[in-house]
């Protein structure tokens, strides 16, 4: 892609929003990842009362940014939809290569700390305004050269999809139902976007790229700045010779199986207990979204409440199952292969359709597959499990439970 | 003007102070803070003593404060101020003497003031209206633009459609943050209530504006749902004072802490220049300034002035002391609402506040909660009672605890006093650690407001009966009420000296040099929150200090 190129198809157009899609996606999952490694408190050691007041800072940013970056995705599925496309919610699984998409660096799970705290400036930095030397120099590891640092260019392709709403005439571009649109009136979401036409569709877009990805020269508040600032602070703390360790010790690119793998070049699961625990999250993490991706589709004209109702319980699998699976897994070990680690949830998207038109089957499906993640969950809890897993599980035993009486669609 | 030691002494470093000495700081003034209190302990050393607080209350994060023998606990209303003993009512709302003052354990929301709670004389003149119920001398247009500016300084999350003419109160510029997203109990409610009316008003539930960040602002982090802003938040999502302390001193404000100011000193020509003060080791100070401001809040700011005998011509100062009248009550919702997540209020009814029922008693605003029952000792009162009286242990005990706690809900009213130059500051005869008169308070809600509280408990039963709630606690004493931390009048702004303390840019009419910064102005109160108002009045006094004083405003309005 040429600075310089545009976009003329709606054909190409829906091609880039696929990529942008792929890449809010990941972005979130390693986000989040490095979020749930984060030590919850100070029995968990190599951390002071002050320093886990610092890791709470932190945490609210790692956790609201990865919350942005699901905006993002969602905004997207909302311009997808607006141009008479579908929403798209696969990805490759991880470590992503470098060059797959414009960012010079993998899109990885990793623990919080100072590789990844590095990763994530790079997925931010802002297009224009270069962060010139001093960003390189914050980003330089020991043993790394400065000059290796290549800035990629996030702000590109969006600067692409806003070129190919611009160029493409707005009466034959926009050729979605409104109805189809999904507003926060819908869906438990806070900020999004209903894209009806060219400029509903260039605000989603300046949404996108104002809250980080930096098309301009970025701002105070902006992921860029944050992300500086944790990194400039975590760097302090080592300089003062604590040994402040705010991570625990998960390993990297977990994978949960080998049905899970699909070319990815991951780390399998060592421990018996844990690759269990990890495949839950990967099922339950896939329903959802396969729940999300239908509700974006779907046309709600006439059934408002009832997609509510649907959406609802798609979004409740976040902080109630999703959350603390991912966040307990991270307390549990890796296994013998990984001397000294805890395991991970390795975002496996598990392959499966696509929910079915037919809203009545579509939520068939759905039901069916709560109570088999259920009856998973239950055979779990018949192993000794740390808190948040077994929060985790029994949470999505009480969602499969009420799922046919609180789901109307 | 250099003959003085600063050009303006600020005595108070809460959010009034701080924003004033800010604004005047960053306009090239000389400006010195006086702050009674300390910025010790630290944010990181008051949570841990939270944590490890056996009682959780609203003080137990203060407690190794160096202030405590010199100000009231925020948990007794009887320990500092001096009070006529029980059946009379109590004055119920405290502060905390610290750098950065009570917005430390404040819970964040900042609603307007409505355009007719300015206008109540003009409005709602009649036989029921109480007689010290008047105009303000400003009207909501006036004050319009230093909201959005208070706003944008404080970091405020709301929502620019549910708020932006309510009750003809137009917004000219969106909140600087989309809302603080409500909780899943307030849509719960919301879903079942909105659109039903209740003697003539149709609930609406409306997320409520908080000084409480929805995303990373003014360099700090956004709100995580630690669920503990009353008594301090511990990473510094919710606004306090002490964000503007810094910034003021980034400009160049200096900020003297444990100086507890005695007296002001009035010149022949009626202009006040010196600032005595004492330090903690009780050695008397001194310091001069062109302009001093007294941002001391609604009862440690008449104090200073009866104590200095000053800016008392009109006999009005400690006079009309205000708070709203509070009262939760408490219902079990037939599902789970998962409450005990998040701020301790996101969402609120906003359809009572205003009306020709207000020519008879008084307006309030409703709160829906997400701290459950915790107010009645939740979850730790079930634990009790599932272990002591029907025998239950493990898990047996944590899903029954579960099953409950998960349902409660807790429903609150803010309910508008009216003022009433009885209800008082006045001087004790009894002295604090300092040896300096503690403050004596009289205060005896009127009528019109016990009428007010009435009708904000049928209304709460009634959105109970229409969620089909259970086991409600509605109070059975209507003289029954809680503080809710306002402290509000003791030194009305008005148009005419003889029956007020402060003009309308709160210069005091007695002294042309003397500026009050504070609730102490406010001449009648509605039923919202008073910082943001109060923040909006301090920025908008700093423009005319720093045109007195003739220094360059520059105001940050179109940034």
């Amino acid at each position: 892609m040429s600075p310089a190129a545009t976009i003329r198809t709606r054909s190409d157009l829906l091609k880039l929003l696929c990529e942008a899609a792929e890449l809010e996606h990941g972005i979130a999952c390693s986000y989040l990842y490095a979020a749930f490694s984060l030590k919850r408190d100070i029995s968990e050691g190599g951390i002071t009362w002050d320093e886990q007041q610092k890791i709470r800072r932190w945490a609210a940013q790692l956790y609201f940014i990865a919350s942005q970056e699901m905006l993002h995705l969602a905004l997207v599925w909302n311009v997808t939809t607006a141009i008479g496309g579908t929403p798209y919610y696969l990805r490759p699984n991880f470590p992503q290569n470098t060059k797959y998409y414009p960012l010079n660096v993998p899109i990885e799970l990793e623990p919080f700390g100072l590789r990844s705290l590095r990763r994530f400036i790079l997925y931010e930095h802002p297009q224009q305004g270069p962060p010139g030397l001093d960003v390189k120099e914050l980003l330089r590891l020991p043993g790394d050269d400065a000059e290796d640092i290549e800035f990629g260019s996030v702000g590109e392709l969006y600067a692409l999809i806003e070129s190919g709403i611009r160029n493409i005439g707005e009466k034959e571009l926009f050729i979605g139902s409104p109805t189809q649109q999904m507003t926060s009136d819908l869906v438990h979401f806070p900020d999004l976007v209903a894209v009806k036409d060219r400029a509903s569709a260039l605000k989603a877009i300046e949404e996108i790229t104002e809250q980080g990805e930096g098309r301009v020269h970025h701002r105070e508040n902006s992921h860029f700045e944050a992300f500086v600032t944790i990194l400039n602070d975590l760097q302090a703390s080592g300089a003062q010779g604590s040994s402040f360790s705010p991570a625990r010790p998960a390993m990297t690119n977990p994978s949960a199986g080998l049905q899970r793998g699909y070319g990815a070049n991951a780390n399998p699961i060592d421990d018996p207990l844990s690759v269990q625990v990890a495949a839950l999250f990967d099922s339950a993490y896939s329903l959802m979204l396969r729940m999300l991706a239908w509700s974006f589709e779907f046309d709600a004209a006439g059934v408002e409440g009832q997609l509510k109702t649907f959406c609802s319980a798609a979004i409740d699998l976040m902080p109630r199952v999703v959350l603390p699976l991912g966040e307990g897994l991270m307390l549990m070990p890796a296994g013998n292969k990984y001397p000294g680690k805890t395991a991970g949830p390795g975002f496996g998207l598990t392959r499966h359709v696509m929910l079915p038109p037919h809203a009545k089957n579509a939520r068939r499906l759905c039901s069916e597959r709560f109570k088999e993640l259920a009856a998973l969950a239950a055979g779990l809890l018949q192993n000794p499990l740390p808190n948040p897993v077994r929060a985790g599980c029994l949470h999505l035993q009480e969602m499969a439970d009420t799922f046919d009486a609180r789901v109307k669609l | 003007m250099n003959a003085r030691d600063f050009d303006v002494v600020v005595i108070g470093a809460g959010v009034a102070g701080a924003m004033v000495a800010y604004r005047l700081a960053k306009s090239g003034a000389r400006v010195l803070m006086l702050e009674a209190g300390s910025r010790n302990p630290s944010r990181a050393q008051m949570v841990g003593a939270y944590a490890i607080a056996a009682a959780k209350t609203p003080h137990s994060p203060y407690v190794q404060a160096e202030t405590d023998a010199k100000v009231p606990s925020p948990d007794s209303p009887t320990d500092y101020y001096e009070q006529p003993p029980a059946p009379h009512l109590l004055y119920k709302s405290t502060y905390e003497r610290r750098t950065g003052g009570s917005t430390w354990h404040w819970l964040g929301h900042t609603p307007r003031l409505l355009r007719n709670d300015f206008l109540m004389r003009s409005q709602y003149d009649g036989p029921n209206l109480p007689a010290a119920m008047v105009d303000w001398p400003i009207g909501y247009d006036d004050l319009e633009p230093w909201y959005c500016e208070a706003e944008r300084e404080m970091g405020v999350a709301g929502s620019q459609a549910e708020w932006d003419g309510l009750f003809g109160s137009q917004r000219s510029k969106p909140f600087p943050m989309s809302m603080i997203w409500p909780s899943y109990s307030d849509l719960w409610i919301s879903d079942r209530i909105n659109g039903e009316v209740f003697e003539d008003a149709e609930y609406r539930v409306r997320s409520t504006p908080s000084a409480r960040n929805s995303e990373i602002y003014d360099g700090r982090p956004p709100c995580a749902g630690n669920s503990i802003c009353v008594p301090l938040c511990p990473i510094g999502a919710k606004y306090d004072g002490s964000v503007h302390v810094a910034k003021a001193k980034a400009e160049g404000a200096s900020l003297w802490e444990q100086c507890v100011v005695t007296k002001l000193d009035k010149d022949t020509d009626g202009s006040v220049h010196t600032v005595h003060f004492l330090t903690y080791a009780g050695v008397p100070q001194s310091v001069t300034a062109e302009v001093v401001v007294v941002a001391a809040h609604a009862i440690e700011t008449p104090r200073l002035l009866l104590m200095s005998e000053i800016a008392n011509s009109s006999g009005q100062v400690g006079r009309n002391l205000m708070d709203h009248l509070s009262k939760s009550t408490f219902g079990l919702a037939p599902e789970k609402l998962f409450p005990f997540r998040g701020p301790p209020s996101t969402s609120g009814i906003e359809s009572f506040r205003d009306g020709d029922f207000r020519k008879d008693r008084a307006g309030f605003r409703i709160s829906l909660n997400n701290d459950g029952w915790s107010r009645k000792n939740a979850p730790y009162a079930e634990i009790i009672d599932f272990v002591t009286n029907k025998q239950l242990i493990g898990a047996e005990l944590q899903s029954a605890v579960f099953e409950r706690v998960a349902r409660q809900i807790r429903l609150s009213c803010s309910v508008e006093v009216a003022p009433d130059p009885n209800n008082r500051v006045e001087l004790s005869t009894m002295k604090d650690a300092l040896g300096l008169p503690r403050p004596k308070i009289t205060f005896t809600p009127p009528d019109y407001s016990f009428k007010g509280l009435a009708q904000a408990t049928k209304t709460m039963a009634d959105m109970f009966r229409l969620v089909g709630a259970t086991d409600l606690d509605l109070g059975t004493d209507p003289t029954a009420y809680d503080g809710a931390g306002h402290i509000m009048g003791t030194c009305r702004m008005g148009g005419d000296p003889k029956l007020s303390v402060v003009d309308a840019q709160c210069r005091a009419h007695d002294h042309k040099n003397l500026f009050l910064a504070g609730a102490s102005v406010f001449p009648t109160v509605g039923s919202p929150n008073p910082t943001l108002t109060l923040a909006a009045l301090a920025l908008r006094t700093a423009e005319d200090i720093a045109i007195q004083l003739g220094v360059k405003t520059k105001p940050q309005r179109n940034a």
